[in-house]
């Protein structure tokens, strides 16, 4: 097993959580395997908090089991289950020093003092914050804060780390760096985490696989680049990423916005070439966005890499958009 | 200007109401203070002698020690009470738990007088009637709901995250309570303990119902003060009352104060 930490797997059964009548959680199995980084992604309502609170231990199954390295804990305690979590606004304890918070899952397991004193200077280490044990939580700023819940969940290296939307409260500049520093110290403990987003950039850049949820239910797993280049439903492309949606017979396809080329009238070439009219232009730095009005396709969007279009087409004109056989992704119109 | 006209006559009759509702009680303070022997206002000289009086007469400082021990033992016995009550509740947080709530507090909607009664018919077959149990059990249950009110604000503020942090990382439900909840509730426990000694220490109608000889609070002393002769150090009495009820809550105060964030 690589790194300084624990793992185990995860297997979901026909997991099902009601609600009097509504089912937020409807039927999923899962596979999640030792050391992998696994996002849940949806929108809120998706159910993805839901799954993993019971993962948890937090909610109370319906109907389905949980395995852990093939043995079941849907009945066990969340106390007992020896999984550490980030909460989302991280919940640590704000009577407690950084250090006693790290400390507390070790002091209520009753290890001998100098081995938790060992332990703790490890983690800080791990998170970078050395010189911040005996600090309060008030006193540190929101990335800080967050190293700390990480360090809390981790020291009694378990088996597998729930992070619930753990970058939510962070600044966009802020997150991207934590992102990072939380996918070297996944790296170095080979633990198995479990992170629940929203945020689609996040889930992209950061997960072995993702787990695209959409009410209550799985609408496809994969890795980033298999989800991103081949969505199975409307939903996935949609969320994941940009699409257009070209309704042909009685299929629909996903076309991604790059992926389509813009020419001046007539000089299209390419399998498919389709004209219109360019109804809007959005500068944004490394790229352009174009809306252009298809009359057999409806409205298109096109991203074209700002340095290389030269000037922008200007509103009202009228273009070809092609795009390689291979861009266009059939899509099951009812998932699964 | 109309709105500044209407706040001055809101702030300025918040005053008056204050000074009717606190005068009444500062009158003690110069009565206890009078040279003469029965109930008086000090006209030219003032006198010590009813303080004197009250912290060497054996029968008061015999009652100031009875009220104490009533009152510390009713306090300590309805924080606990009222604390485990607010959090089973919170925990619980249902439609029959707030059923339950409303019952829990209860005590502090019926009269005193009704209460006293009941307190009197029950305790008399059990000879709890002038007993030191009796009235720390009486007193107890007029002061666990004050309890319950303030633990149950403390706790509407507590993140309820930080109790699933607690169990998450592997703490059983009683360490929990003691090492993450207890802490994070701790002004609202000692702003109860402190209402439920204040309700202990003056209280007299329930006393006079369920003491006779043996039991002698320190209201009760002044009751009978008061309605035998008219000794001023009744209002000696009257003011050490509320010096100690004063400094009860400096205490809760400051240290509700401490408690909160240093920047």
């Amino acid at each position: 097993m690589a790194g300084i930490g624990n793992s185990g797997s995860l297997h979901l059964k026909s997991l099902v959580k009601r609600y009097g009548g509504f089912t937020a959680v409807d039927n999923v199995n899962l596979e999640i395997e030792r050391g992998e980084f696994l996002t849940l992604l949806g929108p809120s309502g998706s159910g993805k908090t839901t799954l993993l609170l019971m993962m948890a231990g937090f909610q109370d199954i319906t109907s389905g089991d949980i395995l852990l390295d093939g043995q079941s804990i849907a009945a066990m305690p969340a106390e007992k289950r020896n999984f550490g979590m980030v909460f989302q606004g991280y919940a640590l304890f704000p009577h407690m020093t950084v250090r006693d918070n790290i400390a507390y899952p070790l002091s209520v397991r009753k290890r001998p003092k100098a081995e938790i004193g060992a332990k703790v200077d490890e983690m800080l280490d791990l998170v970078h914050l050395t010189d911040f044990g005996h600090r309060f939580p008030k006193e540190l700023s929101g990335g800080q804060q967050q190293r700390v819940a990480l360090a809390r969940a981790l020291c009694f290296a378990p088996p597998v780390l729930l992070l619930d939307e753990p970058l939510g409260a962070l600044d966009k500049k802020l997150r991207i760096e934590v992102q990072a520093q939380l996918k070297e110290i996944h790296n170095r403990v080979g633990t198995t985490f479990v992170f629940v987003t929203h945020d689609q950039e996040e889930a992209l850049s950061m997960s072995d696989r993702i787990v695209i949820m959409n009410h209550g239910r799985i609408e496809q797993v994969g890795t980033p680049s298999e989800l991103y280049q081949h969505p199975r439903t409307v939903f996935a492309a949609s969320f994941l990423g940009k699409s257009n949606f070209l309704h042909r017979k009685d299929a629909v396809y996903a076309l991604r916005p790059e992926k389509i080329d813009l020419a001046a009238a007539g000089t299209g070439q390419g399998a498919n070439t389709v004209s219109g009219v360019v109804q809007s232009v959005t500068y944004f730095g490394a790229m352009l966005k174009y809306q252009v009005q298809v009359p057999e396709l409806g409205e298109i969007e096109v991203d074209v890499d700002a340095w290389r279009g030269g000037t922008p087409v200007a509103e009202g004109t009228t273009v070809d958009l092609t795009w390689a056989n291979t861009a266009a992704v059939r899509l099951e119109i009812e998932p699964k | 200007m109309k709105t500044g006209l209407a706040a001055r006559f809101n702030s300025g009759l918040a005053w008056l109401l204050l000074v009717l509702l606190v005068a009444p009680a500062l009158v003690a303070i110069p009565v206890s203070l009078t040279p003469r022997r029965f109930l008086s206002f000090p006209t030219d000289e003032l006198s010590l002698q009813y303080y004197r009086k009250l912290f060497t007469s054996p029968e008061w400082l015999s009652s100031f020690g009875q009220s104490a021990v009533i009152g510390l033992s009713s306090t300590l016995l309805a924080t606990t009470i009222g604390t485990l009550c607010a959090i089973g509740l919170w925990r619980v947080s249902s439609r029959a738990g707030e059923v339950m709530r409303a019952i829990l507090l209860l005590p502090l909607v019926i009269p005193p007088i009704i209460a006293a009664m009941a307190f009197y018919r029950l305790f008399v077959p059990l000879g709890l009637i002038d007993s030191y149990i009796g009235l720390i059990l009486a007193h107890t249950v007029l002061s666990a709901p004050l309890v319950l009110i303030t633990v149950s604000a403390s706790l509407a503020g507590f993140d309820p995250r930080l109790e699933q942090a607690s169990r998450n990382l592997g703490a059983s439900n009683w360490t929990t309570m003691r090492r993450v909840i207890l802490p994070g509730i701790k002004p609202g426990v000692m702003a109860g303990a402190v209402f439920a000694f204040i309700a202990s220490w003056d209280e007299i109608v329930v006393t006079l119902f369920l003491s006779k000889f043996s039991v002698y609070t320190l209201p009760r002393r002044m009751w009978n003060g008061i309605r035998e002769n008219t000794d001023p150090t009744v209002a000696a009495a009257a003011v050490v009352l509320m010096v100690v009820t004063l400094v009860a809550f400096s205490i809760w105060a400051l240290a509700v104060r401490r408690q909160r964030p240093t920047e």
